[in-house]
């Protein structure tokens, strides 16, 4: 009989009880969804580098001999050591695309899983290719496959496609910073394809650690030991948190952990507030019916268990089937993204003790929440709950006593009243308009920081219409020619590592000839003049490094072993490059030659340029815009989520609180009615208390959803800078579209006004 | 009693008619009835009866399924919604038998609160003091006992001045002494102030202080008595 009776009061109280299904069923399946996905991806990744082995230690330097390679592996704890010589050049015949080319003896060390043809050997000729390079410019085994680094052409059979552990992220050093794998490849052979396989140099020796040695401090021993024993200038050894692939996936990995976090809470504790006034109302609704169960006979621990059965009841079907679904699809679909980013063979999700213990633990939160939010009625002995509720206590608040109270309208005061008679209500009301302003706020904000990062880029601190990039066949002279012919600037973009106290970094140095097409920004974003005597540093680097204007930074170029030792002269701030900045002629006067590596131009370029040796490619300041923006799909996706969520989380809070309080009124709206109060007046009176919490909600979120939009800016990543930006429409979408949800929703009830009946309402008390 | 009657309501055939799937129940059934202006009018009958049903078509707050209700002169069954409304708050008052207040408003503020739906309303002091809860105006219904809160509820209904004051059961929920001193308001109403009062009660002891007396049973007037010498409230006995 209790369990009909269960059934027939969730019906009645339906549209709470589904939103707070809905919410636990929401937040459950963002949050186990995004854990799902993330630890899923962690896993595949971290069973991909265990078994294709990744290094954990590179050693990067101007030429190793095998004499360094067994001094490296003669360190405690170093299992095994291997030479490469990683190389980068241009796939002539494929649009010139970047390629990393990669020379070695051996392959035990970052394996190549081998898709299609034969596995890697030594002895062998050939070429085997990344496999998204090879797929997308359908290039098959068995082809002939020819690569230029410098002026010197290796060409080869292709004999296998694969993929390798160190090459999940990458991207082209003259392209932007999000990759495209079609544009950008890397090639592994062995050392018999070097030109001159007698004289060859390695650059990198790849240090693998036995299994007892891979925790984080004893890698770090062992990088001391290798810097000491080596005690070279021209040398840098990284470890896998300072290596891109590994560093960048690893830290999308986190992002998504956090935000799974965060919009878990939001809806959890939408739903735990739900709980909390549904439950509420349902017992003191039931009072009589309580004390009548107790006069019966029940006892109190069915009575209490009957209705703490329908938080749990509720919040366990929205918890386990939020998970269930979550676990299911969120891995699938943001994984399917990750696939043109992240060179991951076998993405997969999977559901980890975390997320059975965060939804036992939420059902648990609602049974409990919903235990102490009837235990007030449930407590009294029979005689008491028998009688009609005792009145609520009410007192006058300071606010009524002032003579500013008299001067209140009617309606003003009643909904002032009522907002603090049901405050926890009415702050559910604006957690949930908050929740939904802040979600667009965040969502929209985030398309206008990339947009914002765009034009800041190429517009702002790039102005030239064109960029010519050389190939390493162009020499000084050719550069000043073009330079000349299309009225350019010369710049040289090249790699850098900086030493402080502390850390060692890999950046990027620029080095400006004459010109106007590079600007500089300070930390405030202001226009920064460039010193004509010092170097100028980014802010995130310094901040990385822990240095600030006026300390000196140890630098060095890579594959260059002298080292500066330079003050920093300026701080500016970039989007998107890392590390320095300085005039051709600091840079000469350290006595290092100036090699451009591309030629800024606001004229038209012919067409015809590209074809010649000395230029590797063209790029066009849309083109540039458009292919980066191409590259922020999953950033688009989430934004789409935000954006759902925002609308379903406002209507669905809002739709319940409209319920309960609509409910509540009816008697009172009845009374109106009847006293001669139009509909529309009264319509009037409940929008008005709605619009209150909505202006309170919305505030909260502008600058709640700024906030989120600051963090997940800061925290993208290493090498991006970017600020966060509103732009004037977000303000007005936001604000109207949760305007938009609030009234929309509070139209549905002012409808109902209307047909309140009088008669019925008035028949007395249930 | 003087002869100068003003007839103010007429019932012409006035049928209320419930449809509950195929089954049709009349709650009322061709009534017909006059009451003049500044009567004392008592509804009596058993529950069930159909006097609530009777009161809340006069109020214009249900509309009758046939027949015509007419209030000085004007058709109520052909108002619109919104002529309903404004007649409401114009000519009629409203007792209910559990008061009804605004829980959120005090006593001085659901007297106010009729300011806002009409123009020439007494001053709320005065309509608290005339029911004798001038001490009481600033608590908040759940403060006051049920007789206070009748009495606020009275006063509500007279602050604006209505042509017509109907109640329902208003002494139902109160005990006898605080149902007397509701009694004596409402008598007073209709003597000094000349104002048209009909209440309704299944309480066969409250007929010896009306003007007249309409007693219904089955959704049927069964008689309409004039009382030559209605007793005062306080004499009456339950
Ligand atoms: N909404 C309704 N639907 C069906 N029957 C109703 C409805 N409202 C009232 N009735 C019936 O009409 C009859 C008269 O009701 P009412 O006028 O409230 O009686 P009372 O004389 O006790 O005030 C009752 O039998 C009641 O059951
Ligand atoms: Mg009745």
């Amino acid at each position: 009989m209790l369990l009909r009776k269960m059934w027939r009061d969730l019906m009645k109280n339906k549209t709470q009880f589904i939103s707070i299904f809905l919410m636990s069923f929401l937040g459950m399946l963002v949050f186990v969804g995004l854990d799902a996905e993330s630890s899923g991806a962690a896993d595949s990744v971290e069973s991909y580098y265990k078994e294709y082995n990744l290094c954990d230690l590179w050693v990067m330097g101007a030429g190793f001999s095998d004499d360094d390679a067994r001094m490296a592996s003669r360190i405690k704890g170093v299992k095994n050591v291997e030479k490469r010589l990683a190389l980068t050049g241009t796939a002539e015949k494929y649009d010139n695309a970047y390629m990393y080319v990669n020379y070695m003896d051996s392959n035990d060390i970052n394996s190549l899983m081998l898709y299609e043809g034969e596995p890697f050997d030594p002895e062998k000729d050939g070429i085997w290719l990344e496999e998204w390079f090879a797929r997308t410019n359908n290039i098959k085994v068995g082809d002939q496959f020819s690569v230029k680094v410098d002026s010197t052409r290796t060409e080869g059979i292709v004999r296998g496609i694969v993929d390798a552990p160190d090459y999940v992220y990458f991207v082209s050093e003259a392209d932007v910073m999000y990759p495209n794998y079609t544009k950008c490849g890397a090639a592994f052979m062995s050392n018999v394809m070097y030109p001159d396989p007698k004289n060859i140099v390695y650059n990198q020796l790849l240090i693998d650690v036995y299994d007892e040695y891979s925790d984080d401090e004893s890698v770090n021993v062992i990088k001391r030991k290798i810097e000491n024993k080596f005690d070279r200038d021209d040398m840098a050894v990284t470890d896998r948190d300072q290596n891109l692939s590994y560093a960048t996936f690893d830290a999308e990995v986190r992002q998504h952990k956090a935000m799974g976090i965060m919009f878990a809470v939001v809806f959890l504790a939408i739903a735990l507030l739900g709980i909390v006034t549904t439950m509420a109302r349902v017992t003191a609704g039931q009072r009589t019916q309580i004390g009548t169960m107790k006069a019966l006979g029940f006892s109190k621990a069915s009575i209490t268990f009957h209705y703490v059965s329908y938080g749990f009841i509720i919040s366990a079907l929205g918890c386990i089937s939020g998970s269930v679904v979550g676990s299911i699809v969120m891995p699938a679909w943001i994984l399917g993204m990750f696939r043109g980013s992240y060179l991951v063979p076998d993405l997969h999700g999977t559901v980890t003790g975390l997320d059975i213990a965060a939804t036992a633990l939420a059902i648990f939160v609602s049974t409990l929440v919903s235990f102490l939010s009837c235990r007030k009625e449930l407590k009294d002995p029979p005689a008491i709950t028998l009688k009609p509720p005792a009145p609520k206590k009410v007192r006058h608040s300071g606010l009524e006593k002032s003579r500013f109270w008299l001067m209140l309208s009617f309606s003003t005061q009643w909904n002032i009243r009522d907002v603090l008679r049901n405050k926890l209500r009415s702050l559910m009301g604006i957690l949930g308009v908050m929740g939904c302003a802040m979600l667009l706020i965040c969502g929209f904000g985030c398309f206008d920081s990339i947009k914002g990062l765009m034009d800041k880029m190429y517009g702002e601190l790039m102005t030239a219409g064109n960029k010519i990039l050389l190939s390493s066949d162009a020499d000084a002279d050719y550069a000043y020619d073009l330079a000349v012919r299309y009225k350019g600037q010369m710049i040289e973009e090249t790699s850098v590592e900086f030493v402080s106290d502390k850390v060692k970094k890999s950046g990027s140095a620029t080095i400006l000839d004459r010109g106007n097409f590079v600007h500089l920004q300070d930390r405030k974003l202001k226009p920064l003049k460039l010193n004509e005597n010092g170097i100028a540093m980014t802010s995130k680097m310094a901040g990385l490094l822990g240095l600030k204007e006026g300390d000196r930074v140890r630098w060095h170029l890579v594959g260059d072993d002298k080292w500066q030792y330079s003050r920093i002269e300026q701080i500016y701030r970039d989007p998107s490059i890392q590390g320095i900045t300085m005039k051709r002629k600091v840079f000469e006067d350290m006595e290092y030659t100036f090699k451009p590596t591309s030629v800024l131009t606001n004229m038209s370029v012919d067409p015809s340029l590209v074809d010649e040796d000395e230029v590797s490619s063209v790029l066009n300041i849309e083109g540039m815009k458009a292919s980066f923006a191409e590259t922020m799909e999953i950033l688009n996706a989430m934004v789409y989520v935000m954006v759902i969520a925002a609308v379903l989380l406002g209507v669905v809070v809002l739709y319940n609180l409209g319920v309960l309080s609509f409910v509540e009124k009816t008697r009172e709206m009845a009374t109106l009615k009847v006293l001669g109060f139009n509909s529309a007046k009264i319509r009037r009176i409940l929008q008005k208390q709605n619009l209150w919490l909505t202006v309170i909600g919305i505030a909260a979120g502008l600058w709640a959803g700024w906030g989120m939009l600051y963090v997940i800016c800061t925290t993208v990543s290493d090498t991006l800078d970017m600020f966060p930006i509103l732009y004037f429409p977000t303000y007005v979408w936001s604000i109207g579209g949760t305007f938009l949800v609030s009234i929309g929703v509070n139209f549905m009830f002012s409808g109902k006004v209307k047909s309140i009946d009088m008669v019925d309402a008035l028949k007395g008390v249930e | 009693m003087s002869e100068e009657k003003k007839t103010l309501i007429e019932f012409q055939d006035v049928c209320k008619k419930y449809v509950q799937g195929e089954h049709e129940f009349y709650a009322l059934k061709d009534a017909s009835l006059t009451i003049d202006e500044g009567e004392m009018v008592v509804i009596l009958g058993p529950s069930g009866a159909g006097k609530s049903t009777l009161l809340n078509l006069l109020g214009g707050m249900d509309s009758a399924t046939s027949g015509h209700i007419w209030f000085d002169g004007e058709d109520l069954t052909a108002f619109s919604d919104n002529k309903l409304t404004k007649y409401r708050a114009e000519n009629v008052g409203v007792v209910f038998q559990f008061y009804n207040l605004i829980p959120t408003l005090t006593a001085y503020e659901n007297v106010a609160l009729m300011k806002d739906i009409k123009n020439d309303t007494t001053d709320p002091k005065e309509a608290l003091a005339s029911v004798g809860l001038a001490d009481h105006m600033h608590q908040f219904p759940s403060q006051m006992s049920g007789g206070e809160q009748q009495r606020t509820s009275i006063a509500r209904a007279l602050a604006k001045n209505p042509r017509l004051l109907l109640c329902d059961e208003p002494t139902g929920a109160l005990d006898t002494d605080t149902g007397k001193e509701v009694l004596k308001l409402l008598q007073d109403m209709s003597r000094t102030k000349k104002r048209t009062v009909v209440m309704v009660t299944h309480n066969s002891f409250f007929a010896d202080i009306a003007d007249t007396v309409i007693r219904v049973k089955n959704g049927g007037i069964r008689s309409v008595v004039h009382n030559e010498s209605p007793k005062d409230a306080d004499e009456v006995n339950w």
